[in-house]
């Protein structure tokens, strides 16, 4: 049976490096046979937010897109969506605005390994 | 597959949101039945967080009583390094239900616990 690892992002999409981190860990991780979960909470939930356009760096958003069509599976905060005006709706294809009580604490449950990326 | 999470909370409380979400976050973990064992450690400027004295309503900001009243509630544990606090406070009441450790029961609570994140 897959190892499952979860990732914890709580660093903005452009606030550095974390969320290119995120994608390139997850995207390895998806490579060798691993179930992959992202959890974005607090500035971590502006990863999913559709329309990034980033000129000269790497395109999160896109890049989540790709990795979900494989496996991943990507699900922030909904407080925290609420808080900064995201909304249902404004979200990459793909991935969920969700809760703590409801999705972290499901993928705690099924996760073998835990990381945690933020500022 | 995981029945236990640590979350180390290394950040002073009120000039940051983290204190108030890795609390918000364990309790989601107790709440949801799913995860059998989340507790907080408070290490380094964290331990701020168990003072008995603070009052949030001054400035408007969320409680950390109410949040770690909350996970009294679901028989959440809080442990707070009594090294760190009395180098930053020397001798202060904490709040009920925070139990002062010293190090070395630290590193047991790490060891003890399947995941490990810290705010």
């Amino acid at each position: 049976m897959a190892k499952t690892l979860l990732i914890h992002l709580r660093s903005g999409s452009m606030m550095n490096m974390d969320s290119n981190v995120t994608v390139k860990l997850a995207r390895a991780a998806l490579s060798k046979g691993y179930n992959v979960r992202i959890f974005g909470y607090g500035e971590g939930i502006t990863v999913i937010k559709a329309g990034q356009e980033p000129k000269r760096f790497p395109n999160v958003g896109k890049e989540l897109e790709e990795l979900v069509q494989k496996g991943l599976v990507v699900v922030v905060c909904e407080t925290c969506c609420a808080a900064r005006g995201i909304h249902r709706g404004e979200e990459v294809n793909g991935t969920k605005i969700g809760s703590l009580t409801n999705h972290l604490s499901q993928f705690v449950a099924e996760s073998d390994k835990m990381v945690t990326l933020a500022r | 597959m995981a029945e236990s999470i640590l979350f180390i909370m290394t950040k002073a409380p009120y000039g940051a949101e983290d204190f108030f979400a890795g609390a918000r976050a364990s309790l989601a973990m107790l709440a949801s039945g799913l995860v059998g064992r989340s507790t907080l450690l408070l290490v380094g400027d964290g331990t701020l967080n168990a003072v008995a004295a603070q009052d949030p309503l001054t400035i408007g900001m969320p409680s950390n009583v109410e949040a770690i009243n909350d996970l009294a509630d679901f028989e959440g544990e809080v442990y707070a390094v009594e090294a760190d606090l009395k180098a930053r406070l020397g001798e202060v009441k904490v709040l009920e239900g925070v139990k002062l450790i010293p190090w070395e029961k630290a590193r047991e609570l790490i060891w003890e616990h399947q995941l490990v994140t810290t705010f």
